[in-house]
């Protein structure tokens, strides 16, 4: 166990500082989920690429920097330390990228990754449908091979950036008489095809972030099917795997959470119960455990170690953690927590924060999903109802 | 930057389990029990070991290991649920001896032939020591009144802490496997228990407490071991996790278990019981929480993203 940076590894964190305090916008951006805030951080995903910081972890091919995931690590905890503004286009660099890298056609990656890192263009995911949502085996909008071409029919919904967002990826039943997991397939699409809708679903803030998606025979090149027709459940699950894992939520967010709680503890002292200072305290200790366990898992998998089910185990901690961090600025706020600005103009932050934060147990596979996955797999307690 | 344990360190964790595992089962506790609590042949064998050796110094007779390694021996013990004195006396009270630079019996403490129960302020009484009797919750744990107050000393009760957290790691990973085993095999409504998400659920949260209470033992064992200057803030952030994790296992592993659970037969009462002694001990919750709320809330101890590891 070595617990110290190198030498190395403490200049990078100063080269990444360094742009970060240069580049970083003084003012929050606008919520992403409305067209003046999105187009707000598509223009800092651009910034960022601008400086090749986009996707450091990607190959060097594809515009990244090719960095290790302790670099990672650090580039990430300046970012946070910085209060780099949340990415727009974390659907495509966290997930869909290393799915593409990990299946995609040596064309595809050529063609999707660049774009992808350059912040050129935006990415949504389109997995739930109205009767498939924990139950992803139920999907079935349908996509039906015509020549050279899918003709895609059918809804998805919740799908996080579609709003406003370029491009789509989701998983389809290719096989009619196909069930649950079998018969489906892993494409890629341009939400501005003819015969694609979409309608903005106002979320519990007000704003429109997530929308449905309304196929009606939308015509979809074959060749932006990943991994090949009928592989569609593994893709998604190795893509679920990354959305679980390591990377959609790196440790330096919740620190830089819990520092700004303890800001808000100290400034509202006075005032503030003995179970917020606890709650406080706890805050912090849970966001360095999440942060010591990236280190460990990042560690491992450098050393080629691989993480499965665990996974599951961290999206409960940090989604929980998330949630519990703002629930106690929400009380140490009192009164003034319900104000959507302060007195002084300023936006509650923590509110916003707070209705984000509910989200977290509910998005990338709910925690009881998750919950059940730890139980069977990791635990070995029998399976049942799932098929 | 590396968070895993080396080769040795894991060779060494997994002979110490097997050993334990195949000589210190359930029956071996029951026994103890019934039978006066200690038992001369269970010390030999981690004699034998070299475990009571473990931090001892080479030049001394020991193997000369660090605080990292006894944490993970330690948390063995606990998974074990390991009554004889051996981490107070080796992983305790030998690193102390050695910061205090006194040197004189520690080849016997290698040897085996000297146990050293450390009294602290902190800790109202002593176990393993001399003095009048205590009877403690937990029928393995000989508890003695000590005549005179014991030290206040930092660095002493920073390896108490530590110790205890690491066994804490183990006591709840050996009650979660517990109730998990004994949820796959008592069937009710036509189906195994553990099938209800009821249960699972309760499980899978158990889980998710020890995993990360683990990574949090070792940083602060290593910050102990390196001497860092918030190495305190570390071992109380260590304890609180650990205790709090047991703690949680131990009423969902009662649970688990039903009506069984609330019986002397049923093992589970023997691994429960260590864990509530040890939360007490070497620092009661309320002590590590206002600890760790001095570093982080007095500003002594630098916080945010880029300072995951001052």
């Amino acid at each position: 166990m070595e617990l110290h940076y190198t030498p190395e590894q403490e200049a990078f964190r100063a080269e990444v500082r360094a742009w970060m305090e240069a580049h970083v916008p003084k003012e929050p951006l606008v919520t992403l989920e409305c067209r003046e805030g999105y187009d707000q951080h598509v223009a800092w995903e651009r910034t960022l690429a601008s400086g090749n910081w986009g996707m450091v972890t990607w190959p060097e091919q594809f515009g990244g920097r090719g960095l290790d995931l302790i670099q990672w690590l650090i580039f990430e905890e300046e970012y946070f330390r910085a209060g780099g503004p949340n990415r727009a286009n974390q659907n495509g660099i966290f997930l869909l990228g290393p799915t593409i890298m990990e299946f995609g056609t040596e064309e595809q990656k050529q063609r999707f990754l660049p774009p992808m890192a350059r912040g050129e263009v935006i990415w949504a995911q389109a997995w739930s449908e109205p009767g498939a949502g924990s139950d992803m085996a139920a999907i079935q909008s349908k996509a039906v091979r015509d020549g050279d071409h899918y003709v895609i029919t059918g809804q998805k919904t919740w799908s996080s950036r579609a709003a406003f967002a370029d491009w789509g990826f989701g998983i389809f039943r290719t096989d009619p008489d196909s069930k649950r997991h079998k018969g489906l397939t892993f494409i890629l699409f341009d939400l501005n095809s003819p015969g694609i809708t979409r309608r903005p679903i106002r979320q519990l803030h007000g704003d429109t972030g997530f929308a449905e998606l309304f196929f009606d025979e939308v015509r979809v090149p074959v060749e932006n099917c990943l991994a090949g027709e009928g592989q569609g459940w593994n893709v998604a699950m190795a893509t679920a795997g990354f959305e679980r894992g390591l990377m959609l939520r790196s440790p330096g967010r919740f620190q830089a959470t819990a520092k700004r709680l303890v800001e808000l503890y100290r400034a509202h002292e006075a005032e503030a119960s003995p179970a917020a200072r606890e709650a406080v305290v706890q805050a912090w200790g849970a966001a360095q455990a999440y942060a010591y366990n990236t280190y460990a898992v990042a560690s491992k998998i450098m050393a080629g170690g691989k993480i499965g089910a665990e996974a599951s185990l961290n999206k409960i901690f940090w989604s929980e953690l998330d949630r519990s961090m703002h629930r106690t600025a929400m009380q140490i706020l009192g009164a003034h927590a319900e104000l959507k600005r302060f007195g002084n103009g300023q936006i509650n932050q923590w509110l916003e924060g707070y209705i984000f934060s509910l989200s977290g147990p509910i998005y990338a596979g709910s925690n009881e999903v998750q919950r059940n996955i730890i139980a069977e797999r990791l635990l070995g307690l029998p399976r049942v109802g799932a098929g | 930057m590396d968070f895993r344990f080396s080769d040795d360190q894991l060779t060494l964790t997994e002979s110490v389990r097997d050993y334990l595992a195949g000589t210190h089962g359930p029956e071996v506790l029951r026994r103890l029990d019934e039978q006066g609590n200690r038992d001369p042949a269970i010390w030999q064998g981690l004699v034998e070991m070299g475990l009571t050796g473990l931090l001892v110094p080479e030049e001394h007779g020991g193997l000369g290991l660090g605080l990292v390694e006894a944490a993970l021996i330690a948390a063995e013990c606990g998974r074990a649920c390991l009554a004889e004195p051996l981490v107070d006396t080796a992983f305790v009270a030998v690193p102390w001896l050695v910061h205090q630079g006194d040197t004189d019996g520690l080849q016997a403490i290698a040897q085996g032939t000297r146990t050293v129960p450390l009294p602290h302020v902190l800790n109202p009484w002593v176990a393993d020591g001399e003095g009048q009797p205590l009877q403690s919750v937990d029928p393995l744990r000989n508890l003695a009144m000590f005549s005179a107050s014991g030290p206040a000393d930092e660095h002493l009760l920073n390896l108490g802490a530590l110790m205890s957290a690491a066994q804490l790691l183990g006591l709840a990973d050996a009650m979660l496997h517990q109730a998990t085993e004994y949820a796959k095999i008592r069937t009710q409504f036509g189906q195994p228990v553990g099938a209800f998400q009821g249960l699972k659920h309760q499980l899978a949260s158990c889980a998710v407490a020890i995993e990360f209470a683990k990574p949090v033992v070792w940083r602060a064992a290593q910050a102990l071991q390196d001497g860092v200057a918030s190495a305190a803030a570390h071992v109380s952030h260590a304890k609180l996790a650990a205790g709090d994790a047991a703690i949680q296992t131990a009423e969902t592993a009662i649970q688990v278990h039903g009506a069984m659970g609330y019986t002397y037969e049923v093992d589970l009462h023997f691994w429960m019981k260590r864990s509530w002694a040890l939360c007490g001990a070497w620092g009661d919750r309320a002590f590590h929480v206002r600890r760790i709320d001095e570093a982080v809330l007095g500003g002594s101890l630098p916080i945010g993203p880029e300072h995951t590891f001052a």
